[in-house]
């Protein structure tokens, strides 16, 4: 019998002092958006970061985790989202590796036992001898799953388990972590799908900017409260702009679907129109389809059906250098992955994806230096970005006059749409309000505008028109007046409001 | 500053290498001081021992091309060892047995020798872009291939009738001029650096090097931005590969006195290999590379006085040079493995 109290306040991040706790033999639901601090909460009780303050008690007795081994000692195992098994290594190999003192090879015949009688008790079916890589996802999660048992926890937190999984691979998870509860053991399952949280916990623990605003015994939760909990109330000021009719339909995507890096489809058949003069936003927690949209209509992943047009004709397929000379300029999710490039000066990151333009080259390919860095130096300016010079490293800027260079960029490339992902995450004050003038500037002046975010009060401070994604399409769409924020709330959770599907 | 600071660490670098070799030295009762002293007065201590430690140099800067230009892309290129062979291999068919008119003869077997480098990197490099196969398998795979075929070709088909030991050597018309009476160097060390001068213009003054560069700093920013890849990795690999081949005719058509090549290649091997090591103490930039394999030609050439006038036993001059390149590289080695190790 185990019983987990945790105390923890904190200054700095992700948490602003949560209280936690978890019975024997039942499944809390922990939920919120991205950032309200889930994961964070639970990679300190499963020892993988420590917290700044506040403690753990176990039983009532305070406890100090300095790994995951220790909190696996204590009987509390994770199972992250991305998962860290060997690919290769058959699903035996991968349950014992890291076992302590076993001399794993030798000690094979005996753990393989083991393995198969916790597995049977346990009602999981899994091939023991086969790589894991050739295994489907849902499988190499049972796998992860049963490496954590095997260790003998009571406690097992799952991160997003559903994410990657099939709607029958779901329903079979949650027959299992039945089954796991009747045995007596407790689970943390993390998500922000409202659906899930409700079939599956007897608890539900919602989290929003690192505090719980809510906590509640399943039965008597409703979508709409807990909807409620996890977006707040706040009203979000709308940053002025002048009242503009919405001009000719620039971007028009019809039935659009994309593959996932995992070759499932991530955009599931989604339709839209982005007019001139308008910023059309895309809300929704993140990992439901937006990078995987954003990243088609950038030219940087083929789509898998459906069409997009600009300016009525169309654009398949498409490369960056093809998106960018009809007219897109992207934004793209994560600087520092896609935007720019740490080691190069502020003046190479300038002509970054515009390297080929001849405006900055002479003949045979030559660079010309002497227009590169006028360029540069008007950028800095106009943008306000702060930089000790144009030949500065880009790695000495700071975030936010890192984000300005890039928009920057993009935005002086005359585009007809601007294609921004998650523009100003991670960025300070002052860089996210001029990032986001600069946005609505770009409407005023007539152009289409893609924003998507995964901060919701971007989306609502900024778009004219919303649509709210969730599992690779839409469950929502129009104007932004036109829905509450709990509404909205609610569609990032993946439940539709009454007769307003899309 | 920012660009003086790899310099600075360099030579930093260089200091603590010689000390530490110093050190090395005392237990065996050698006198660091006095030769030291050898090894400078060894390499630059009159006009000629300058140029041998130049005619040293200059295959080196090459060899250290081919290591920086694939590290700039991405890349862990080893493969200037083999493309060397070939080079050498390709400069004696040319300067051998094609009989050419002075001017043109040399030209042409220069060119055909950098033309044998890179078509011997070319495989590795398409089966890098094709398929994925990492290339330092591939180019150590290369190396040993390259060696047995040209071991092969000098025995069987270039040998110079009734000496088999080495290749015919190459016709005076396509010999490079030798540069002072009684040195080994020759004009060839020119053309090596006017080589080094075009990749560093070409990385940083052209939209290929811009694009090879960032393929080698971002992958992902590199296809955001419109790069084709594979295209720009296999311009790393044939850069590498020419200046590789160079490297080769540099010691066939440019070095007295064998102007040929050893069966057993005696006079090219581990040039390529060295290479990597002056590519590491250069920072990966062509220039640098230049100063570097300057560097290691003086400790090549002056270690042999080292020996010689301060008694200090081939194996120890040996160790002791190791030292100096290993500490040499620590700097570069470290920023790799750190830019590395963040992904």
């Amino acid at each position: 019998m185990r019983e987990i109290h945790k105390v923890y306040p904190d200054g700095t991040v992700a948490l602003r002092g949560v209280d936690f706790r978890l019975e024997p033999g039942e499944i809390v639901g922990l939920l919120g958006e991205n950032g309200a601090g889930k994961t964070t909460l639970m990679k300190i009780l499963s020892g993988l970061l420590p917290p700044t303050r506040g403690e753990i008690r176990i039983d009532g007795r305070p406890v100090r985790f300095r790994n995951p081994a220790d909190a696996l000692r204590a009987g509390i195992g994770m199972v992250h989202q991305i998962f860290t098994l060997v690919p290769p290594y058959t699903a035996l190999e991968n349950i014992l590796l890291g076992q302590e003192g076993s001399a794993l090879w030798l000690a094979k015949d005996r753990a393989r036992d083991q393995v198969q009688r916790l597995l049977e008790e346990l009602g999981l079916s899994i091939p023991l001898d086969v790589p894991v890589e050739l295994l489907p996802i849902g499988v190499q999660q049972r796998v992860e799953i049963a490496k954590v048992l095997y260790r003998g926890t009571q406690v097992l937190i799952l991160d997003e388990p559903t994410s990657a999984l099939t709607p029958l691979e779901v329903e079979e998870l949650f027959r299992f972590l039945q089954r796991l509860k009747e045995g007596g053991r407790s689970i943390v399952f993390i998500t922000h799908k409202l659906r899930e949280v409700l079939e599956i916990s007897d608890r539900i623990v919602v989290l929003r900017n690192g505090r719980v605003t809510g906590e509640i015994p399943t039965p008597e939760a409703t979508p709409e409260l807990l909807a409620e909990w996890m977006v707040g109330r706040a009203v979000v000021p709308r940053v002025s702009r002048s009242p503009r009719p919405p001009g000719e339909p620039v971007l028009v995507v019809r039935d659009l679907e994309v593959m996932g890096d995992l070759g499932l489809l991530a955009v599931k058949g989604v339709s839209f129109e982005v007019r001139a003069g308008e910023i059309f936003g895309i809300a929704g927690v993140e990992g439901n389809g937006q990078s995987e949209l954003a990243q088609a209509l950038g030219g940087l992943r083929p789509i898998h059906r459906g069409e997009i047009l600009l300016d009525g004709k169309p654009l398949t397929p498409l490369t960056p250098i093809e998106a960018y000379r009809r007219g897109i300029a992207h934004i793209p999710e994560d600087r520092l992955r896609f935007g720019m490039a740490l080691n190069f000066d502020v003046a190479e990151n300038s002509i970054l994806s515009r390297q080929w333009e001849p405006a900055f080259l002479r003949g045979w390919g030559r660079l010309d230096w002497t227009r590169i860095l006028t360029f540069a130096a008007e950028l800095l300016q106009r943008f306000q970005v702060i930089a000790p010079g144009v030949r500065a490293v880009a790695r000495s800027l700071s975030g936010g006059n890192q984000q300005k260079l890039v928009v920057g960029r993009e935005l002086t490339k005359e585009p007809r749409l601007i294609l921004a992902v998650h523009p100003t995450r991670g960025l300070d004050v002052a860089s996210t309000a001029y990032i986001r003038e600069l946005l609505v500037q770009m409407r005023d002046a007539g152009k289409a505008v893609l924003l998507i975010s995964a901060d919701l009060d971007e989306v609502l401070e900024l778009s004219d028109r919303i649509a709210v994604m969730y599992e690779g399409k839409f469950l929502g769409m129009g104007p932004v007046e036109a829905f509450r924020r709990e509404e909205i709330g609610l569609m990032m959770g993946g439940v539709a409001p009454q007769g307003r599907a899309v | 500053m920012r660009r003086a600071r790899p310099l600075l660490e360099s030579l930093l670098a260089i200091s603590i290498g010689l000390i530490a070799g110093g050190l090395l030295m005392l237990p065996f009762r050698y006198d660091p001081l006095k030769a030291y002293q050898a090894l400078f007065q060894g390499a630059f201590g009159t006009p000629d021992d300058v140029l041998e430690t130049l005619a040293f140099a200059t295959p080196l800067m090459l060899t250290a091309i081919t290591f920086a230009v694939g590290v700039r892309a991405g890349l862990f290129n080893i493969g200037a060892e083999g493309q060397m062979y070939m080079g050498a291999v390709s400069a004696v068919f040319a300067a051998s047995f094609l009989p050419l008119p002075p001017g043109v003869h040399v030209l042409v077997a220069t060119l055909v020798a950098m033309i044998g480098g890179a078509l011997w990197s070319l495989i590795p490099a398409l089966l890098k872009i094709g398929r994925g196969v990492h290339e330092v398998i591939s180019t150590i795979m290369f190396n040993w291939i390259a060696f047995h075929l040209a071991t092969y070709l000098a025995i069987y088909y270039l040998a110079e009738p009734g000496r088999a030991e080495r290749t015919r050597p190459a016709l005076p018309t396509a010999r490079y001029p030798i540069l002072a009476e009684g040195s080994t160097l020759t004009a060839v060390i020119f053309v090596a650096i006017l080589f080094c001068l075009a990749v560093y213009f070409i990385l940083w003054g052209t939209r290929l090097g811009y694009e090879l560069r960032l393929v080698g700093e971002n992958p992902e920013a590199a296809r955001y931005a419109g790069v084709r890849i594979g295209r720009a990795l296999l311009w790393s690999f044939l850069i590498g590969g020419m200046a590789a081949g160079l490297a080769g005719a540099s010691q066939i058509i440019g070095r007295p006195p064998a102007w040929s090549l050893y069966a057993t290649l005696g006079n090219v091997a581990t040039l390529g290999f060295d290479g990597i090591g002056v590519a590491l103490v250069g920072r990966n930039h062509p220039l640098g590379g230049i100063l570097a394999a300057i560097l290691f030609g003086a400790l090549q050439h002056g270690g042999r006085f080292m020996e010689y006038h301060a008694g200090v036993v081939s194996e120890l001059v040996r160790a002791v040079n190791g030292l100096i390149v290993i500490t040499l590289a620590v700097p570069e080695i470290w920023t790799m493995l750190r830019r590395r190790l963040r992904r």
